[in-house]
């Protein structure tokens, strides 16, 4: 709908949108207060950039930037309320939760380039240093520094605190670890807030303030005007340092690689889907984070001609829907248009069709009632002949699964305890047993291959 | 007596090749003797040709010192009558060989005048497998002399010469022996060098009284320095082994250096001297201080050190030896072998990599000519003392850091995919093109911003330096827009002929120029050119039209006198840099927040009707469709379908509708009734249990026949 509309009248409709959605994350409460700290932080920010202008500081330019810095977090901790709110859209099938990550890299990189732009100053300053007036350098340090403090402090910014937590440690953090963890050993109660490490925008504040100070007294006391270029460097540099984890760690969320940290876990997952039975490869392996946590994927597998591709899948899913939330998974088989050696006149009717690329499939009846619970893809204790790939005449057995409703609460039932412990062979057996079409197909079948003059490979 | 040398030298593969580390030292004892004297008679040799150079100008003393080599060694050598014949190729590898032979030895004699002949004697005169391995521990020059830059200008030399002596080494087999290609190279850069001494000569008038008396000394010279300590330098390394012969050939070197600098202005020597005292004002230049006898005896030291485990190190016994790892001197050695001989072949391929694709390598040498115009303009803005300059060609580098990254992402983005980059590297051009997008956006509101400024309060400009300076950097970007937008042009079709009529006009049509910049910008919006060369070609037109601004309020002001011309221009500036800026954020936004691809939103919705239609299929869910990068749209669907039709035929279908639709990565799930039980057997919470009923009574209700979708 929301399309449509914006197809209809594009000129209205954009600012319309916004001032609709700005209403909607505007009705909650919370973003009362965000936006509270929005005006004053625009205040702030223009008292600090005229104070910039009058004491001719570029120290202060850089720490007012973290001021600016602070107003985008600002704007993404409302993005990011209002993605709680939002739906996926048709257009944004995934949703909107990447608008947070995109926020987030957003206002690192700017900040960074900020950071950038006053590097570029400085040099240009190192030429020709001109006079800094103190006068209000002090007054503005402090004022930005305990708004930002404030800031931070009071409201819970969702998205960067999750990367704060989640990205590498900056270098800055670094450098104060040892710091605060001496500091933790004589004064315990503050290992809260210093130890595992750092909040890096505090530090950041801090250290700023800390550039600001040593500039504010050497200047008054020396005249050493260069010093505030020189702390504007290390403003910038230390900019770079906090910033640059943060938005390598949301780029690589934004590039849709599979972040380091759950390789492991997937590996571990894969191996176990790759030993699922009938399962002979699993291959096009994506996973990628959504948002902020959430991860998505797709994957392949390939399977055993004769295998369950339902079953398997179901598997499949299982196995990885632990892990991933949006998970598709795409069963193939190769050569499933040959024909099926398959005992009967099924056999016959589908030699007709093999060059045809539909196979109209004749309407097997069921053979057997095949029990969801006792229909466990495991690996029996004597294993089934295996398989080749490619290897032409392969059985194709079409089960057709029994079509009526099971009363759901007996697949609940039923569930929890075989399928739980799936990969023991013993609670498998029942599973054999009621197949046993099945088992005859199988143990009829190596004789068969055998003069097929491949014989079947060891599965990998 | 050089004759007998080479001779030796050239029997010296047939017996000596294959022989031993260790051979009997008795018979070493004469070489090493030998090598001793002639590094003895070097050190003679460069303190008399630092006198020398007191007089003689430091071109006119190579060409010299080039020609007497020459002369004796094509004499000697016969290289034109000997030996098989040179292709055209392996000349112009002498040639090369002689260029960087003659800047090395001018960075020699340049850093001898500078430190005096001592100090060149201890930092220059370091065989190669000395510094090879001096340099993969951390160097630190103790040498401080009264001349750093001197220092630093050996150092420099002394690095050229080990890389200049390796690379050297393959061409010397190509020729035909080290001497031939000595004596090739010594002629080469004599005819080089010829017409500078020529220019110089008769420019500058010569400090030379009569150069009949300055014979006696080149000759010392061209003999201790250059053709005596070749060849046995080369017989000796042939002889001995490389580090052996280092080892004793620094000893000598170095004393005779030390001996040397006490005793060179003494009267006794003075006597001795071949050459008049025409420089014998201040005795205190040769004076040792106690830190050079000290870092002497320390190079001493260090050579002997650094020439014997380089030794061990390329061995390689001791590695498997300790169950821990090797020890650590192995290790270095082998970590330097291997950066030493993969730093350039990275620089190489990298080269290679950058100039194969047509995006990459335009950007490369869009780069270079822009380093080269902010080069020329630091420098410049250094030699005249103009800030205005300065600040501008820092500007310029800021301008180039985009252009780098716009570089890199177009060399990552031909990656291979790996385990983490699932996709490949393809969306990095994405992603730099949306924070080139926004280094732009930063751009313009710090120009928008100092230009409200200057509205408020107009400075005064001084106008005079700006127009050479804008005029070049306008030219530059110009040539920069034709070439992206040429390469644009090949995929769209855009036009051409603005961009080459617009080159001539920069004087005049200012205006129209900008427009015509701005609307192209906008046109390149529409396409798919990939955001990276986008980014990069915004990148390049803001620098233009800032060019161009500056031209334009240069020339308002000194015509008419409108100070505020400039901030308005420069508003103007930033306006449009912001407007055309946009799209590229839109479209990269797009991409990144993984929206289905506009372009393809049509052909999908048609493709998700065909696929309804499909025989066999009840429902399809959680259809996303994005586009990863320039060239892959990848897309993952769940197909619900009735239980007797067959999976992959579905997975077939549904593969060639979505194929056809511009999909070309693809994940189909095909899902039966079936599936939903088993996942109902097999999901233990609750809430999924739910949600999977609520499919398989959706599912039943389509099976019932009213299909709703």
């Amino acid at each position: 709908m929301g399309t449509i509309h914006l197809f209809r009248k594009p000129q209205r409709s954009f600012f319309g949108k916004l001032l609709q959605e700005f209403r909607l994350v505007a009705a909650d409460r919370r973003s009362w207060k965000i936006l509270l700290f929005g005006a004053i932080n625009l205040t702030c920010t223009g008292f600090l950039l005229m104070w910039c202008s009058s004491t001719n500081s570029i120290a202060l330019t850089a720490y007012t930037y973290l001021t600016i810095f602070d107003l985008f977090s600002l704007m993404t901790c409302l993005i990011s309320y209002w993605i709680m709110m939002r739906k996926p859209s048709p257009v944004y099938s995934f949703g909107f939760e990447r608008l947070e990550v995109l926020a987030v890299f957003a206002s690192t990189v700017l900040a960074q380039l900020g950071a950038l732009f006053i590097l570029k100053e400085s040099a240009e300053r190192f030429l020709e240093q001109p006079e800094i007036h103190t006068g209000r350098l002090l007054v503005g340090t402090f004022v930005a520094l305990s708004f930002n403090l404030f800031t931070m402090l009071s409201i819970r910014n969702k998205p960067f605190a999750y990367v704060s937590e989640a990205a590498s440690t900056s270098w800055l953090q670094e450098h104060v670890a040892d710091l605060s963890r001496s500091l933790c050993g004589i004064i315990p109660g503050l290992s809260s807030i210093f130890l595992p490490r750092m909040n890096p925008f505090v530090l950041i504040d801090l250290a700023g303030a800390f550039a600001l100070c040593i500039t504010y007294m050497l200047i008054e006391i020396n005249n050493y005007f260069a010093v505030d270029t020189a702390s504007a460097i290390a403003i910038a540099l230390m900019t770079f340092g906090t910033m640059y984890p943060m938005s390598v760690y949301s780029g690589k969320v934004l590039l849709q690689t599979t972040p380091p940290h759950v390789i492991g876990q997937l590996d571990k997952l894969i191996r176990e889907v790759s030993t699922l039975d009938g399962v002979l490869e699993v291959r096009n392996e994506h996973f990628w984070t959504l948002g902020f946590g959430s991860l998505a994927g797709s994957v392949h597998v390939r399977i055993r001609r004769d295998a369950n591709e339902q079953m398997v899948l179901a598997h499949v899913t299982n196995r990885l829907y632990t892990l991933v939330s949006t998970l598709t998974v795409q069963i193939f088989k190769d050569d499933w248009i040959r024909p099926a050696l398959l005992s009967g006149p099924v056999a016959a009717n589908v030699l007709n069709f093999s060059d045809h690329h539909v196979i109209p499939m004749p309407p097997l009846k069921g053979t057997d009632e095949l029990n969801p619970v006792t229909s466990t893809p495991a690996k029996p204790s004597s294993p089934p002949p295996e398989f080749s790939f490619n290897t032409p005449g392969k059985n194709v057995t079409p089960v057709i699964l029994n079509t009526q409703m099971r009363p759901y609460g007996l697949g609940l039932n039923h569930g929890h305890i075989p399928y739980s412990s799936m990969l023991t062979p013993g609670l498998a057996v029942p599973g054999i047993g009621a197949t046993p079409g099945f088992r005859t197909n199988f143990t009829n079948l190596p004789g068969r291959y055998g003069t097929n003059n491949r014989i079947g490979q060891p599965r990998p | 007596m050089e004759e007998k040398y080479g001779g030796d030298v050239l029997a010296g593969p047939g017996s000596g090749g294959l022989g031993p580390v260790d051979v009997p030292s008795a018979r070493l004892t004469k070489y090493i003797v030998l090598l001793c004297f002639t590094k003895f008679l070097k050190a003679v040799g460069l303190f008399e040709s630092y006198d020398l150079l007191k007089v003689v100008h430091i071109i006119q003393f190579i060409f010299i010192l080039k020609l007497g080599t020459a002369f004796f060694m094509v004499l000697f050598q016969k290289p034109f009558s000997s030996g098989k014949s040179i292709t055209k190729h392996q000349w112009i590898k002498i040639f090369k060989h002689a260029v960087a032979g003659c800047i090395i030895s001018l960075l020699w004699f340049f850093g001898l005048t500078l430190c005096g002949p001592l100090r060149t004697l201890l930092l220059f005169e370091h065989s190669d497998i000395v510094v090879i391995s001096l340099l993969s521990v951390l160097f630190t020059s103790s040498g401080g002399g009264p001349a750093k830059g001197g220092v630093l200008l050996l150092v420099l030399a002394l690095c050229c010469k080990v890389g200049f002596h390796t690379a050297s080494r393959k061409l010397s087999i190509d020729v035909g022996g080290a001497k031939r290609l000595q004596a090739l190279s010594h002629l080469v850069s004599v005819l080089l060098l010829c017409p500078w001494v020529i220019v110089l000569s008769v420019t500058t008038e010569s400090k030379v009284e009569s150069w009949f008396s300055l014979i006696m000394p080149f000759t010392t010279v061209i003999f201790f320095v250059m053709i005596l300590d070749f060849y046995v330098d080369s017989i000796c390394s042939v002889k001995m082994e490389v580090s052996k012969c280092a080892r004793y050939g620094s000893f000598p070197i170095f004393i005779s250096a030390l001996l040397f600098g006490n005793f060179w202005t003494h009267p006794i020597t003075d006597q001795l001297r071949a050459m008049n005292k025409a420089a014998h004002q201040e005795s205190t230049e040769h004076v040792l201080s106690g830190g050079v006898v000290v870092s002497a005896i320390f190079f001493i030291l260090s050579a002997n050190i650094l020439s014997s485990p380089s030794k061990r190190g390329q061995k390689g016994t001791l590695i498997g030896y300790s169950p821990e790892g090797t020890p650590l001197y192995n290790f270095m050695g082998d970590a330097f072998q291997h950066s030493s001989h993969s730093i350039p072949r990275f620089i190489k391929e990298s080269l290679k990599q950058i100039l194969e694709e047509n995006d990459s390598r335009q950007i490369f040498y869009f780069l270079c000519l822009n380093m080269l115009f902010t080069f020329v303009e630091l420098f410049y803005g250094v030699l005249t003392n103009s800030l205005g300059l300065i600040s501008d060609g820092f500007h310029m580098l800021f301008d180039c850091s985009a252009l780098v990254m716009g570089l890199f992402a177009a060399l990552m983005s031909r990656w291979k995919a790996t385990r983490i980059f699932s996709y490949g590297y393809g969306r990095i051009e994405i992603l730099s093109g949306f924070i080139n997008g926004l280094f732009l956006m930063v751009i313009a509101f710090f120009v928008f911003m100092e230009s409200v400024a200057r509205l408020i309060d107009p400075p005064e400009l001084d106008t005079h330096m700006l127009t050479p300076v804008s005029v070049g950097g306008l030219i530059v970007n110009l040539i920069g827009i034709c070439a992206f937008s040429h390469a644009h042009n090949h995929s769209h079709g855009a036009s051409q002929g603005s961009c080459h009529s617009s080159d001539h006009s920069h004087s005049h049509h200012l205006h129209g120029h900008s427009d015509h910049g701005h609307g192209h910008s906008h046109g390149s919006g529409g396409g798919g050119m990939n955001a990276n060369m986008r980014g990069v070609f915004l990148h390049v037109l803001a620098d233009t039209l800032g060019s161009i601004g500056v031209i334009v309020s240069t020339i308002l002001i000194e015509q008419f006198g409108w100070f505020i011309a400039d901030p308005l221009c420069s508003l103007f500036i930033a306006i449009l840099i912001f407007l055309s800026v946009i799209p590229l954020i839109k479209d990269a936004c797009q991409v990144l927040l993984l929206r289905l691809p506009p372009e393809y939103e049509k052909e999908l919705h048609l493709a998700l009707e065909k696929i309804q239609k499909i025989e066999g299929l009840i429902s399809y869910r959680d259809p996303h469709f994005w586009r990863h990068s320039a060239s892959i749209v990848a897309g993952t669907i769940h197909i619900q379908v009735t239980s007797d039709v067959l999976e992959q035929r579905i997975v077939q279908q549904v593969t060639g509708i979505l194929k056809d639709a511009g999909v070309n990565n693809l994940t189909i799930q095909v899902e039966k009734e079936a599936y939903f039980q088993h996942m109902s057997g097999l999901s233990t919470g609750f809430n999924d249990v739910l949600a999977m009923t609520k499919q398989m009574e959706s599912m039943k209700y389509y099976r019932d026949g009213t299909y709703i979708m």
